[in-house]
This record gives structure tokens, C-alpha cells and sequence, in this order.
């Protein structure tokens, strides 16, 4: 069985994903928790796997699927838009 | 007093009292922006160029914006320039030009809303931060 991963799902020209990598960087380097970095628009097999999970993604995105979302495979649970790193953490540990 | 407007997506010319919700012919909502008797003379029987450079997007986006007494383009530069070519490579891989920060469910009728400027509007994240989901127009009572 494959290892329940944390995913980060974002989009290449999304300006909030932009902005929001340095943090995912220090929150990688200060956790030694490795984010799954899954881009969307540019690949197809990464938006229909988001896509499968619109039931937990798409109400933390206010209704429909957006980037950046966040979700945790062990929880179950999904946090999307421009999360601080209080919360960031908060989803990680579940 | 009756009005012209133009679907700033497929340059239908509408005349009437309101813009239109959606064009009757791309599908797009929230596209109608204002416009006059000498663009809608260009506009009618030639063939329009098609909305597929940065400078085009852009000026659509500010005319959107213009027209409106409610919201306004952000004045992040930075910002509408990604957006602009985040839009055309959307525009160019599916299609349409689809807002690059939500993504296509595959059904059309439900991505016709997220062709910029998308449905924002009823979003409940603009209602909650005057925002669209991208940040590229914001109420304009918000600072």
C-alpha cells in the first residue's frame, strides 16, 4: 500500500501560490515534513486526481476547486487559499 | 435609456437597458462590458480578432472594471501580469481563458463560470473578503 502523503495543489500562474511558497518551504525545512507539490493546470493527471477529491477540497475552497488547496491523505482533511503557517501546521499534524 | 454593450469574449454586440448575464453566444457570464456605435461598427461583419494577446486580456479586464460603480481592478501589476499569461495559457491548452487559481470540472456549463471574469460575484469568498478568488478585482470600498 502506498504511503499517505501530504499534498500541496497548485497552480503555476496563481499568484496566492506564488506567494505562498516560501512559506511551504520553511515549514518543510523547519518540520522536516515534505510536501507532494502537484501543479494543475498544466497537468492533466494531477487535476483529475484533485478532481477526485472535490467532496474535501471544493467546500474548504468555498464551493468549487481552487488553488492553492492543501490536502492531508491521512485525515482526510483539506485547507485551501492563503493559509498562514499557524494553520499550515495545524492541518499537517491532522 | 437602450445601451450597447459587447461580450468582451466573443464580441457579441447586445443594445439594451442591462448587460446581458450570459452571452447568447460564447456562454460566458458576467462578459458584457460597455461599448458604442463606432466598436460595434467595426465589430459587425468582420471577422473580430480573437482576445489572445496580454495587452487584449488586459484591456478587457480594465474595461470590465471601468464599467463597473461596484468593483475595480487590484493595482498589483505584478499580479495582473501573471494572471494575463496564466489566462492565455489556459486560452491555448483548454480553451478558454479560465481563471489559472480554480480549475475545470470537465463539465462546460459549470466551467463557463470560471472564464475570467468569472462569476465572482456570488462567490462566497468575495462576499467574505471583497475579493474574487484570484485577488484580481476587489469591491471597491475595500482598501
Amino acid at each position: 500500500m502506498s504511503e499517505k502523503r501530504l499534498i500541496w495543489f497548485h497552480g503555476r500562474e496563481c499568484p496566492h501560490c506564488r506567494k505562498l511558497a516560501p512559506m511551504v518551504d520553511q515549514f518543510e525545512a523547519e518540520s522536516g515534513i515534505k510536501l507532494e507539490r502537484l501543479e494543475v493546470w498544466h497537468n492533466e493527471e494531477n487535476a483529475t486526481f484533485m478532481r477526485s477529491l472535490a467532496g474535501s477540497i471544493a467546500p474548504a475552497c468555498g464551493g468549487d476547486l481552487g488553488v492553492p488547496a492543501f490536502y492531508n491523505e491521512i485525515t482526510g482533511k483539506a485547507i485551501c487559499g492563503q493559509v498562514d503557517m499557524e494553520k499550515l501546521v495545524a492541518w499537517a499534524r491532522g | 435609456m437602450k445601451i450597447l454593450w459587447r461580450c468582451h469574449v466573443c464580441n457579441d454586440i447586445h443594445l439594451g437597458n442591462k448587460a446581458p448575464e450570459v452571452c447568447p453566444t460564447c456562454g460566458t457570464r458576467n462578459a458584457f462590458v460597455l461599448s458604442d456605435m463606432n466598436e460595434a461598427i467595426g465589430i459587425m461583419g468582420k471577422n473580430h480578432p480573437v482576445i489572445d494577446t496580454k495587452q487584449n486580456v488586459v484591456t478587457a479586464w480594465k474595461q470590465f472594471s471601468d464599467q463597473s460603480p461596484t468593483i475595480r481592478l487590484t493595482d498589483k501589476i505584478d499580479e495582473i501580469e501573471l494572471l494575463s499569461k496564466g489566462v492565455l495559457e489556459n486560452l491555448k491548452n483548454k480553451g478558454q481563458r479560465y481563471c489559472p487559481c480554480r480549475i475545470t470540472t470537465g463539465d462546460r456549463q459549470m466551467d463557463l463560470n470560471l472564464i475570467c471574469p468569472c462569476n465572482f460575484l456570488r462567490q462566497s469568498v468575495f462576499k467574505e473578503t471583497g475579493e474574487c478568488w484570484c485577488g484580481l478585482f476587489i469591491k471597491r470600498d475595500v482598501k
